[in-house]
């Protein structure tokens, strides 16, 4: 859905010492620092959740398939944490147990991204000239099409499955991965090391894979994490406009979108969009805390 | 006009009149960590001091403090900072207010980003302008106002004052640039001037006249200056009194007189030792080495540049970096490039590493022939001549280890066995004195000075014959530049490497250059030995340059004397 | 020297900047018509067909052969592709599978709606942006540090529980609108709110950034030695160079409000390109979808290519024949600022 913020805080200029006065004894720390409880709270939250996916039965006896009819519409209690849904089905289990369908889907698509998008980006980068032209156009068009919108055909073109909204999610997601890792690839080419790495009687390729690489896949690693968050939102919406796995499955936009049909009962909207919510934001607090200890 | 650049008030002798600026037991944190630590000093006024000291000594803190411009949040400050008998630490901000810019000023260090990007330089200079105030105490209307600034500009030396208020600053030079922000600061006639390191982002030609500048418009408008420098030497010639700091606290503090020529401090005296323009003659006996290699007759040159012209094409316009330049280094020996910005200096040696190709004229080295080779053609000279970068915080790959970096171009060039490559890792790493325990660290955790040994370190693994070096030591510390230049003079008395040396710094040149071609717009102005050409130059720019060496002699003139009479 | 001020740029480096720029545009526009065309032609089956003789439709066979030979769908993906380029250059959007009218129309009719709610939206999210980053500046330290977890919150937020919660509490509990009356002014409001809220963190993102960013370069302490007040300082310095490259992050936020318009158009029951495209996915409607997708892209290029164009007029940073001026490296920067404790 989101897919401007998604470049470094380097889109309007390099952030961080350059320029202006900043303190000497200020200036070498960061890279040191221990991770504010900020960080290590979401890398909590984010450890929990890919717990639930992996291991969702450790978390819960309850069916999120077959509920007890008489135990319908509960409000959050101690037996049912989330409350019950119209089937008297257990919501928290319905969302520990949707959230490996949610996380994998994620992964997959910033896999899409990551691939395709970094080599694109790579080549452009390193090759220049007219593969550089070609593919910049590619990635404009990519652009141009909003993202969720291009998503949607993608996953209508390919069938209304949640592997697909992951693949369709993917293809979305590559024209920023592939204009951060042009950038990156740019920047480090032009750095005095490389150079100097050349100079030494380094070959092109061994500043492409020992050089290049590894410096610019730091910000693309950090863009992996931002998108990973990003990419369950994206997620979230096909499946809340039905465009995933259909009931019983239970994505976590699914849910919302079954539960918003109940409005007298609004734990079955806020459970599963606080879990989200509380995923996604941990994801971005993750990737702001590694793009500035960089 | 150099007797006049002191001013008249000694400090001793009025003990009774309140000094302008009474700085007592200031200390300053971030976050915990300490950076100034009871820093006491007076500044009478009518005078001008210098805070001197390397980086992390603390002295643009102190400056910031004092014109409570420390970051927001960050910075605490604690002690008295007295301007005019008010403390303005303890000051809230919206009475400070008032005092800044009428009463105390400041000087920036960098030109090119201390004004506006997107604003205009008149606009800018319509917040200066609005201090201003007539006799009545009220504001002046815009047509004084803009008279105000115009004459200012003039003042400062601009020729065509409209046109500097009606451009950006991106339109003008760095010296214009700093003029401008002079002009600013003295424009509401403070009473102080805290000038940050006014020159140290400028050419040093224009450094000169700057500082020139600045002292002339501390005389005639009775402006007191706090002037912050890690120049021993500069300010020697320009300050009364001088505060030498290391790590937040003051190490030595007294008249200039005193502290430039007999420090007492160990630390100052260390200080006093390491700076070039001070001890011309500090390494004499390393570069005797060099000097009798020089004089053999029988020494063949290692590098010839016969006739070299370069030139790019930039928006459509020729431009000739380099014209017809030449120039031999015999074996052994150091040869320095002295140059300005915009000399040359930077392309000539990109064209002798084989990194552009010349449009005409030849360059050899060792023998062969560097100009129009492939990348691949060059890899046999490439092993007898090797590079040393001028920053090594750009240099160094920020995610390799220092093993790896040293051994990488052992690596490329497939030189011995695993065994072998790291044996002469840790050999390069002994010739230029680094601890072994630091292979495992990554450039992040070194120090300037290390990584630029690293650096060397790098350049000397392949036994190269031929080391080119792009101002090593600009972006160092003057007590760091000395480590590293007595390890390059010691490395070539013992392994008879050949040096090019570029630099800005002459003073620094005539420590430890045999011979030197000092270029302008891309020709030699004039070459010769290092003797010759500091102690009879025949050029009037290379009498420019030399004349723009601070005067470190200035300092032990009676300048108190002859304002006396 | 003369007095005159010269002229900051060269007129013939603009000229060919724009040219390039409008060429570039042309055929972006052109290949994402042919990019959208093949994803669709990727569908497995043959779903047009299936449409069409799918007998709830009631298309008679006459009707039937008639589009069949229009898309050319008896014939190769190429050559389809052709001639689905040559009539959309000639401005001919096709024909909708579903109801058998022009493409045109059916986008026609509900175009005005959702340019509407865009329109709204972007309005909202610019005010919420500023209101955020001139808080975080301005307002007392406390309230200051809270404004700036707003941004990273409402990205968090998927924005169909926005409205869903929007709703929730301004429809249901305070009945401030009626969700029956969806087009009217109340309902627009919130719906603008609701899609508004994810583009306002973007933008609210990249102007805290900005304006952190000036607030520690050396003009503004130069500036504030002049005696500027902070809040003088906000207005005559930090916001035009922080907010000229936020011009660009809001033209670039163009696709997010028309594909945002999807979920929120389906959650406020309004008819409008997002429902319309709703509507044709679950039917099929190829060509209406393929219509859609162009045309969003044309609205983003477009107000992209007018950003481009007119930017290096507004910041005089950006010289045209080189790139954007560089903020200064390390390696320019001199001696004080670069560490360098002994070794």
């Amino acid at each position: 859905m989101t897919t401007i913020t998604t470049e470094p805080a380097g889109s309007t200029g390099s952030a961080g010492p350059s320029g202006g006065w900043v303190p000497s004894a200020l200036r070498r720390r960061g890279s040191r620092r221990r991770a504010p409880y900020g960080v290590l709270l979401s890398f909590g939250v984010l450890l929990l959740v890919l717990a639930w996916s992996l291991a969702p039965g450790l978390f819960t006896r309850q069916d999120p398939a077959h509920g007890v009819p008489a135990d319908a519409f509960q409000g959050p209690s101690t037996a049912h944490w989330f409350g019950t849904d119209h089937l008297g089905r257990d919501e928290f289990a319905r969302v520990v147990h949707g959230s490996a369908s949610s996380v994998t889907s994620a992964l997959v698509a910033v896999a899409i991204g990551v691939l395709v998008g970094g080599l694109i980006g790579l080549l452009a980068g390193f090759l220049g000239g007219w593969v550089d032209v070609t593919l910049a156009r590619v990635v404009d068009v990519l652009l141009a099409i909003p993202s969720f919108l291009l998503a949607v055909v993608v996953v209508s073109a390919l069938g209304f499955e949640t592997i697909n909204a992951a693949i369709a999610t993917g293809v979305s997601a590559v024209a920023v991965f592939a204009r951060v890792m042009r950038s990156e690839v740019l920047k480090t080419r032009r750095a005095v090391f490389v150079e100097a790495s050349l100079l030494l009687g380094g070959s092109r390729w061994h500043v492409l894979l020992r050089h290049v690489l590894p410096n610019a896949s730091r910000s693309v690693l950090n863009l992996a994490v931002l998108q990973f968050g990003l990419s369950i939102l994206v997620i979230a919406g096909l499946a809340f406009l039905g465009y995933g796995d259909p009931p019983p499955a239970s994505d976590w936009g699914l849910l919302v979108s079954s539960g918003k049909d109940y409005p007298l009962a609004p734990w079955l909207v806020y459970a599963p969009a606080l879990v989200t919510i509380a995923t996604v934001l941990s994801a971005n607090r993750i990737s702001r805390w590694l793009r500035n200890a960089d | 006009m150099a007797p006049q650049r002191r001013l008249s008030t000694p400090t001793s002798d009025s003990p009774a009149v309140q000094p302008l600026l009474r700085v007592r037991d200031l200390s300053v944190s971030y976050g915990g960590h300490q950076v100034v630590d009871r820093v006491s000093f007076d500044l009478p006024r009518g005078h001008s001091l210098a805070l001197i000291g390397e980086s992390g000594s603390g002295k643009s803190t102190i400056a910031r403090s004092v014109l409570r411009l420390l970051p927001a949040g960050v910075g605490r400050a604690t002690g008295t900072v007295e301007l005019q008998g008010q403390d303005v630490l303890a000051l809230p901000e919206r009475h400070f207010r008032p005092l800044r810019g009428r009463t105390i000023g400041f000087v920036p260090q960098d030109p090119s980003s201390s004004l506006n990007p997107v604003r205009t330089i008149g606009s800018q200079a319509r917040e200066a302008s609005a201090l201003l105030r007539d006799e009545a105490g009220h504001e002046l209307d815009g047509a004084a106002q803009r008279q105000a600034v115009v004459d200012v500009l003039a003042r400062v030396g601009l020729d065509d004052p409209e046109r500097v208020l009606a451009s950006y600053p991106h339109q003008l030079s760095g010296g214009m640039l700093q003029r401008v922000l002079i002009g600013l600061a003295v424009l509401p006639q403070p009473a102080l001037i805290v000038a940050d390191e006014p020159t140290s982002a400028l050419d040093v030609t224009i450094q000169k006249r700057i500082l020139d500048l600045l002292s002339e418009l501390r005389d005639s408008l009775d402006i007191s200056m706090l002037l912050i420098t890690h120049d021993l030497a500069i300010a020697a010639e320009r300050a009364d009194s001088v505060v030498v700091l290391k790590g937040g606290t003051v190490q030595e503090s007294g008249p200039t007189s005193q502290v430039s020529t007999a420090p007492t401090s160990a630390y100052a005296q260390r200080l006093h030792d390491d700076v070039p323009a001070l001890n011309p003659d500090r390494y004499a006996d390393l570069r005797a080495v060099g000097e009798a290699r020089r004089a053999d007759p029988a020494s063949a040159p290692k590098i010839e540049v016969r006739g070299v012209t370069k030139r790019f094409s930039v928006h459509g316009q020729e431009l000739t970096a380099v014209d017809d330049l030449s120039f031999a280094v015999p074996a052994g020996t150091t040869h320095a490039i002295v140059g300005e910005s915009g000399s040359g200096k930077t392309t000539t040696i990109r064209l002798l590493l084989g990194l552009e190709t010349p449009d005409s004229g030849e360059i050899v080295v060792a023998g062969e022939r560097v100009d129009g080779r492939s990348h691949a053609e060059l890899r046999s000279v490439r092993r007898h001549l090797q590079f040393v970068y001028q920053n090594p915080f750009t240099s160094l790959d920020p995610t390799w280890k220092v093993e790896r970096l040293v051994r990488e171009p052992l690596d490329r060039f497939r030189v011995g066995d695993k065994a072998g490559r790291r044996e002469a890792v840790r050999e390069a790493l002994d010739a230029v004195g680094l601890d072994h325990a630091l292979l495992a660290r990554r450039p992040d955790a070194l120090s300037g000075g290390q990584r630029q040994r690293v650096a060397i370190a790098r350049a000397l693994v392949l036994r190269p014959d031929v080391i080119v070096l792009d101002e090593p030591t600009s972006a160092l510390d003057v007590s760091v530049q000395a480590d590293i230049v007595q390890v390059l003079l010691r490395l070539q008395a013992e392994l008879g490497l050949t040096y090019v040396f570029v630099s800005h710094d002459l003073a620094l040149v005539r420590q430890l250059a045999h011979t030197v071609s000092v270029v302008r717009r891309g020709r030699v102005v004039e070459d010769g030995t290092v003797e010759r050409i500091f102690d009879a130059p025949r050029e009037d720019y290379t009498r420019t340059l030399l004349a723009s060496i601070p005067d470190a002699g200035a300092a032990r003139r009676p300048a108190l004397a002859e304002q006396a009479s | 020297m003369g007095v005159t001020r010269q002229p900051r740029r060269a007129p013939r480096p603009y000229l060919t900047y724009a040219v390039q720029r409008v060429v570039q545009a042309v055929v972006v526009v052109l290949l994402a018509y042919c990019f959208t065309f093949l994803v669709i032609s990727v569908l497995p089956g043959d779903p047009v067909t299936a449409t069409l003789r799918n007998p709830q439709n009631n298309f008679t066979e006459e009707e039937v052969q008639r589009i069949v030979a229009y898309y050319g769908l008896d014939r190769p993906v190429w050559v389809q592709l052709w001639e689905a380029l040559s009539r959309f250059v000639q401005g001919d959007l096709g024909v909708s599978l579903r109801s058998n009218l022009p493409v045109s129309t059916l986008i026609g009719d509900v175009l005005g709606s959702t340019v509407v709610l865009a329109v709204s939206a972007l309005v909202v999210a610019l005010a919420l942006a500023f209101g955020i980053a001139y808080g975080t500046r301005n307002a007392p330290a406390p309230v200051a540090k809270a404004l700036r977890a707003f941004p990273s919150l409402f990205l968090s937020v998927p924005n169909f529980v926005i409205g869903l919660l929007l709703i929730n509490v301004f429809a249901f509990n305070l009945g401030l609108f009626q969700v029956i009356d969806s087009e009217g002014p109340a309902a627009t409001f919130f719906a603008a709110i609701a899609l508004g809220i994810p583009v306002s963190a973007q933008v609210a993102e990249v102007l805290i950034a900005n304006l952190d960013h000036e607030a520690r370069q050396d003009y503004a302490g130069f500036a504030t030695s002049r005696g500027l007040s902070r809040s003088r300082l906000f207005w005559r310095h930090l916001l035009k160079p922080s907010s000229l490259p936020v011009v660009t992050v809001i033209a670039l936020t163009v696709g997010e409000l028309l594909g945002g318009a999807l979920i929120t158009e389906t959650i406020f029951g309004r008819t409008g390109i997002g429902s319309l495209v709703q509507r044709s996915v679950t039917t099929q409607d190829l060509p209406v979808l393929q219509a859609v997708v162009v045309l969003a892209a044309v609205v983003f290029v477009v107000v992209n290519l007018v950003v481009d164009l007119v930017y290096p007029l507004l910041d005089p940073r950006v010289d045209l024949r080189g790139a954007a001026r560089a903020p200064r490296t390390a390696a320019e920067q001199p001696l004080e600022t670069t560490q360098g404790a002994s070794a």
